[in-house]
């Protein structure tokens, strides 16, 4: 009772009508900007945190934190649809969904999305509600040596899931690689491959090149298609996912829902991980992994259902710990202080009204989301059935804006029309987008990350044996390494001794 | 029918886009032909080299909104970051000085930043005419609590070698806990990071044992216990954190804050001038601002245009001297 006490009171702070109105609006807001890639969450708060001054604290940081996990579900929308992925996490959904929505399955995937999205964030919050303290501990013991480990595993895995032949993901993910030792060097402040541009000293953004590498890559080559032969529109049936459909993805949820729980609450890159992990335990356990990236509803579900997951533990450190997970959390952690609260340890005991009615305004949030993205969806798959001729300018007038709003730079813009043309060579040449751009993310992470590490262990690379975190990643990156041969091998013996077997028995007959 | 749904739909949604951003241009209204006269003759925009949510950015939102009442037009916050502000100040700086483009300025750019970056990436001065100084923002050096270090003391007699934090090549942390580590003669590994938020993080969970980061960011992990305050930077002690000792009353010579300043392109009317000046120092006035500096743990710093000038170049000229005097180098090299 001690424990639930408080908990109680926090739906009660939800349910006092303005909070309910503010978490339908930063929820509703969220899912809009979501939509729009490049207008993230987080220059999104920031524009919108002068209009919360007014306010109490817990109604403010309720539609902070909606617009956050709200941006989420909207992700979802342009990646299936457009090929757009507005964030890093996104990323693999646009793997089987696009490929959905190719085949008129829009309306399932993104219905699955939605389920998976909720169930994700849901079981995320109760996590939240009852292990939040036990876990937040993780994201201190994650140091550089864990977080190299981890990116290690991550473009591993980013080389195994990929669709197309091995040999080419993993020359898109070394060109990925490449990609991201752009701009200034972090630890030397030695410009990197920046030909004297200012605009490329910080490096390159994550968004002009997903959308030129997904969006104007994909633009093109339809282009061209068309000119070859009149393809059909397409056809967009079963709005909303079958029975079949929901029981394929279960599985897929629940796992991808652990995955992101955990991995979220690590300080940055926890959700794209989380998405990736997700995706790549659905197609090694799937009983017939070839059917992934032809549209495979699991392959939309997991991930999904994992990043959103993802997003809501992140709110862990911030609120149990003061550690802002990522962009968004650390403005949202300026916000709790211009209210005059401070996010820490002590806010749990301090100000349990609004640890609690931020934490119960989720549930209700989510809810709230579920049910707009029902009616939404309806109305978002409609946009298939425009023709080319319309949509493509369109899609290229997103990809374009998106590219800008990032740093209001036309120089991002022109990257999108550059990385357009490549992702259309990509393309007609067999080459996957997807691990260029994940690797791309997963470089710059593994490279600060190694060298800190290698400066926190004195350049003893046996060091990240001796911590448990990383040994444990370690030895999991070498077995994810090594299975695929391992297991070639024993079905080759057991093919070769099936055929004996059966080169026997065909003897035994014969005489 | 459907079809032709589907279009209308779209073209409403066409529509709503073009509306949308029409109103993201913002119409300059009743632009004047004499432009000292009329000034502001529409929406005077504060150009940022940092993103949205930053410290940098919430100062600038903050004095932007008292300005822009003093002024009597809207005052648009656009943030362009890149190369630590070079590029936005590089922009800004070419434009008209016609009074309607202003740039937040970091200190650190200005004196800082050179030490780190080749000369023809640096900013100088001479290219902006700097209207007012405002705020200051101190650095402080947390231990975690698993090191037991509680004081200078502790590390220089630390029998294990330590690793530092910094938040990033190039920072006011990074030069002030390098100044500091060569004059006490403390051996030490370097970490950068890449702000402060992961430098604070790795303290507290003793992937690095010290850090130097800016106080607004360290105060509630110091309330909270969880890191230990050993220094702050500042000529001063800190009014917000009164009880911890100046590496300068320590006996080392590391004057390191940052400052921030508010600029226009260099050629600017003395009308026009004066009018923007005096309507920072109308911002900076109201309740609403100074509550803002003092939750963000800002001590106010509000000298003119001219002191700034002189206070950041002798700065610049200091840090230089002693980085060369200690043989420092901010790359590594």
């Amino acid at each position: 009772m001690e424990f639930f006490g408080p908990v109680l009171d926090g739906f009660n702070v939800v349910l006092d009508p303005t909070n309910l109105l503010y978490c339908l609006l930063g929820v509703a807001v969220g899912m809009l900007i979501g939509v729009l890639p490049g207008l993230g969450p987080a220059a999104t708060i920031a524009i919108l945190l002068p209009m919360t001054y007014g306010v109490e604290p817990v109604t403010a940081i309720i539609m902070l934190a909606g617009i956050f996990y709200g941006a989420q579900y909207g992700g979802t929308i342009t990646s299936v649809l457009l090929r757009l992925p507005g964030e890093a996490s996104s990323v693999v959904t646009v793997f089987d969904g696009y490929v959905m929505a190719k085949q008129g399955r829009a309306g399932a995937a993104l219905g699955i999305a939605a389920i998976g999205s909720f169930i994700g964030a849901t079981i995320s919050i109760i996590g939240l509600t009852f292990l939040a303290p036990l876990v937040a501990r993780f994201a201190l013991d994650f140091g550089p040596p864990e977080y190299t480990a981890l990116a290690m595993l991550g473009i591993l895995l980013v080389a195994t899931i990929s669709g197309g032949t091995k040999i080419k993901a993993i020359i898109a993910a070394a060109v990925g690689l490449f990609l991201a030792t752009i701009g200034r060097d972090g630890f030397t402040g030695a410009e990197r491959f920046t030909f004297g541009n200012l605009s490329l000293a910080d490096g390159i953004d994550f968004v002009p090149i997903a959308m030129g590498l997904f969006g104007v890559g994909e633009i093109l080559y339809n282009l061209e298609e068309r000119h070859r032969a009149a393809t059909a529109p397409v056809k967009v049936s079963n709005v909303w996912p079958k029975g079949k459909d929901i029981k394929e993805a279960s599985g897929a949820i629940g796992r991808g829902s652990v995955l992101g729980f955990f991995l979220g609450i690590l300080p940055g890159g926890g959700a794209t991980i989380a998405s990736l992990a997700s995706y790549a335990t659905e197609k090694k356990t799937a009983k017939d992994p070839s059917r992934f990236g032809k549209g495979a509803i699991e392959g939309v579900a997991g991930p999904e259902s994992a990043n959103n997951a993802a997003a809501t533990s992140s709110f862990i450190p911030l609120l149990t710990l003061g550690i802002p997970a990522n962009a968004t959390m650390a403005i949202i952690f300026g916000a709790l202080l211009i209210q005059g609260v401070t996010p820490g340890p002590q806010l749990i005991n301090n100000d349990p009204q609004l640890f609690w009615g931020v934490v119960n305004s989720m549930y209700i949030g989510n809810i709230l989301l579920l049910i707009m993205s029902i009616p939404l969806i309806g109305i978002f798959v409609r946009i298939l059935r425009v023709r080319a001729a319309i949509l493509a300018p369109i899609t290229a007038l997103i990809t374009m804006l998106g590219a800008y709003t990032i740093r209001n730079s036309m120089f991002d813009v022109l990257l999108v029309v550059f990385f357009g043309a490549i992702g259309y060579l990509m393309k007609k040449f067999g080459f996957e987008p997807g691990p260029l751009v994940l690797a791309f993310v997963l470089g710059s992470l593994l490279e600060s990350n190694l060298r800190r590490s290698l400066l926190v262990l004195e350049g003893d690379p046996m060091g990240f044996f001796t911590r448990p975190i990383s040994a444990t990643l370690l030895v999991l990156f070498i077995v994810v390494a090594v299975w695929p041969i391992v297991k070639g091998v024993i079905d080759k013996r057991k093919n070769s001794s099936l055929a004996a077997s059966v080169a026997e028995e065909k003897l035994k007959e014969n005489a | 029918m459907k079809n032709r749904m589907t279009r209308r739909t779209m073209l409403g949604l066409t529509a709503a886009g073009a509306a949308l951003a029409l109103t993201a241009c913002g119409g300059n209204v009743g632009g004047g032909s004499n432009e000292s006269s009329s000034f502001p003759s529409g929406p005077v925009t504060m150009t940022v080299g940092q993103a949205p949510g930053g410290s940098t950015d919430l100062i600038a939102r903050a004095a932007a909104e008292g300005m822009a009442d003093s002024l009597g037009t809207s005052m648009p916050v656009v943030n362009k970051p890149g190369a630590n502000g070079a590029l936005a100040t590089k922009e800004v700086a070419a434009m008209e000085p016609d009074g309607q483009n202003l740039v937040l300025l970091n200190a650190s750019l200005i004196t800082i930043t050179p030490l780190a970056v080749s000369e023809d990436e640096a900013v100088s001065l001479d290219d902006l005419d700097v209207l007012m100084g405002l705020s200051q923002d101190d650095y402080v050096m947390v231990a975690s609590t698993a090191s037991g270090v509680k004081n200078l003391d502790d590390i220089k007699n630390s029998k294990k070698k330590l690793s530092f934090g910094t938040t990033g090549v190039g920072t006011g942390s990074q030069l002030a806990q390098e100044l500091l580590l060569a004059q006490a003669d403390i051996e030490g590994t370097t970490v950068p990071f890449d702000s402060g938020s992961p430098a604070l993080t790795a303290v507290m969970g003793d992937q690095v044992q010290v850090s130097t980061v800016q106080l607004g960011e360290a105060k509630p992990q110091i309330d909270a216990g969880a890191v230990t305050p050993i220094v702050v930077f500042s000529k001063e002690r800190n009014e917000f954190l009164p009880d911890v000792p100046t590496a300068i009353e320590s006996g080392y010579e590391v004057p390191v804050s940052q400052y921030r300043a508010i600029a226009a392109p260099k050629g600017l009317s003395d009308d026009v001038k004066e009018k923007l000046v005096a309507s920072i120092k109308d911002a900076t006035a109201t309740d609403t601002y100074k509550s803002f500096n003092e939750k963000n743990l800002l001590s106010a710093h509000e000298i003119s245009g001219e002191e700034v000038v002189s206070e950041w170049t002798e700065l610049a000229a200091t840090y230089k001297k002693l980085t060369e005097e200690h043989g420092i180098s901010l790359t590594g090299k």
